[in-house]
């Protein structure tokens, strides 16, 4: 038999992001809010999108340095192009008429996967949060001597954040973490995923963009959990650009794989479906 | 000269075992054809399910399947994946927008699929440990934390303490012909523990669990297979709100969301854009 628990629930939502100021004659409109303190109507004119960002996210308005590493950063990871599940994801509803309001629900949806997406950023936050005080070279020694053999020989993760892509050290995830530990300031979190990744290489592998995204991350202050959410937020007006390319483009854009290359095991030819006795 | 990666044997190539579409052929799901083997002979549940596990359930088990789909069905929105429905449904987002966006909302630790992927790995590790000869007191104890706190997904449900679910679905398994199997026997042996000890008891989730394991299902297989299972709620939800006037489904005026942050404060100088 089902009771109540009797769960006590908040009466009124609360939060400490957003107060709106009430109009005089209208209680359900507002005249202006503020976020975190802070006039929204001089925030307009007065602070760039890294500073708004690191205000909602953090509370505070970010120094100099941290303005600039947030401003690298969105974009470091403004497109996670063209060949990325998720703006294939994009470009395919675009492609087959999907109305254009959804396609970035659509990227971002795909975005969120744990293979080079937002849920990576977050594990490897994570991990970056976890040991960044540690020996990079013996950890990299212990997780290497540990790893499990890829699934079907694709890609390998050291950790999350750290492994191959398409088989090799990713050049550009390398290059992107240079460049944005060259903003100016100290970056511990990137400096030590740095000599992780030299560690990895003789292994064959090395940072991936969702580590370095999270490594920055880190750096910046932000939790793992924001960690993915802003690259998510980094990664939209890529996912969204190549959509609105596509929508203009049509169906016979992207590729339809022809008959002659759709291979379909069939098990009326003997080959085996899994637990056939069901 | 090595050997092709997997990158290469895949590029422009599709290889599948689930079927597919030869345009003056048909459709193919397996070793079925979707037009006239499927269509008038199979449900849709029973399709479902050979899409996600290659396998062809029985009837029995699958209308089983779609019974859990009913019990997931509530017109409520309050519960909240129907209520992200009756928000897209007032904001006049299409309907896709709205059962995606709920669906997404029910992969969730607390409730719906993502709780019932946590509920199949629990009692699977618990049968485990049942196997091995360890009691039900000493699995409880090992998973009650200092403050008396127990970590078992399917054991405890927001908001409501018991699961009148539970016994619809054991009666509708019964009616099926579908017997209790080693999962089933287990679950039931820690709910009558958790009775007795606590507030807590079997939920819907957790027995759905127990029975998905014992009738062959995976743990992942489970997970994909209710992907959907609150869909029912979030569509009757959207409908409603998208009936009524824009706007107007659980309105707040400004002093309905209380402020805790900061006071009002200047913007420094010399930090601005």
């Amino acid at each position: 038999m089902e009771e109540s628990r009797n769960t006590q629930f908040a009466q009124r939502i609360r939060t400490r992001i957003w107060q709106e100021l009430t109009d005089a004659d209208n209680p359900w409109l507002a005249t202006d809010a503020r976020c975190h303190g802070y006039a929204h109507s001089e925030m307009v004119g007065q602070l760039d999108y890294a500073q708004t960002l690191f205000l909602l996210l953090r509370g505070e308005l970010p120094d100099a340095r941290q303005r600039e590493l947030l401003s690298r950063f969105l974009v470091a990871f403004c497109n996670p192009g063209p060949r990325h599940g998720a703006t294939r994801a994009a470009m395919n509803a675009a492609a087959s008429g999907t109305r254009t309001q959804h396609l970035g629900a659509i990227g971002l949806a795909l975005l969120g996967g744990e293979h080079l997406g937002s849920a990576e950023v977050e594990h490897a936050a994570a991990f970056l949060a976890r040991h960044r005080d540690a020996d990079p070279a013996a950890l990299a020694r212990t997780l290497i001597a540990a790893e499990a053999e890829a699934q079907n020989a694709a890609d390998r993760r050291i950790a999350p954040g750290f492994g191959t892509l398409f088989g090799g050290i990713d050049p550009q995830a390398g290059a992107l973490a240079a460049l944005l530990g060259a903003a100016p300031g100290a970056w511990p979190v990137l400096a030590w995923g740095g000599r992780f990744a030299a560690c990895l290489r003789e292994a064959g592998c090395g940072w991936l963009a969702p580590g370095v995204a999270a490594a920055a991350c880190i750096d910046l202050g932000f939790a793992a959990r924001a960690a993915g959410a802003l690259y998510q937020i980094a990664s939209l007006p890529g996912l969204l650009a190549h959509g609105l390319e596509m929508s203009r483009q049509g169906l016979q854009a992207m590729p339809f794989v022809p008959d002659e290359n759709y291979e379909f095991l069939d098990p009326r030819d003997g080959v085996t479906v899994r637990d056939p006795a069901i | 000269m090595n050997a092709p990666t997997i990158w290469e044997t895949r590029r422009h190539r599709i290889v599948t075992r689930k079927g597919g579409w030869r345009i003056g052929e048909g459709v193919r799901v397996g070793a079925y054809s979707l037009l006239d083997d499927m269509v008038g002979e199979h449900t849709f549940f029973e399709l479902l399910f050979l899409e996600v596990t290659d396998r062809l359930p029985s009837p029995e088990l699958a209308r089983w399947i779609e019974a859990c789909f009913l019990c997931l069905s509530f017109p409520d929105p309050r519960i909240w994946c129907n209520q992200i429905g009756a928000f897209a449904g007032t904001m006049r987002c299409a309907p896709g927008a709205a059962v995606s966006a709920g669906t997404l909302a029910s992969d969730s630790g607390m409730y719906g699929p993502g709780a019932a992927r946590s509920a199949c790995e629990f009692i699977e590790e618990v049968t485990r440990e049942v196997r091995t000869g360890e009691s039900i007191e000493s699995i409880v104890a090992r998973r009650t934390t200092r403050s008396g706190r127990l970590r078992a997904p399917g054991y405890s449900r927001p908001i409501a303490s018991g699961d009148d679910r539970v016994g619809a679905l054991c009666r509708f398994a019964a009616e099926l012909g579908i017997p209790d199997g080693e999962h089933l026997g287990v679950a039931w042996r820690l709910d009558a523990h958790l009775r007795t000890h606590s507030a807590d008891s079997l939920n819907m989730l957790g027995y759905v669990a127990a029975f998905v394991l014992d009738n062959g299902i995976s743990t992942e297989e489970s997970y994909r297979l209710f992907t959907l299972i609150v869909n029912g709620g979030i569509h009757a939800c959207y409908s409603e709100a998208a009936d009524e006037p824009a706007g107007t489904f659980l309105p707040l005026r400004v002093e309905d969301v209380e402020y805790t942050g900061v006071p009002s404060r200047p913007l420094p100088r010399g930090n601005t854009a």
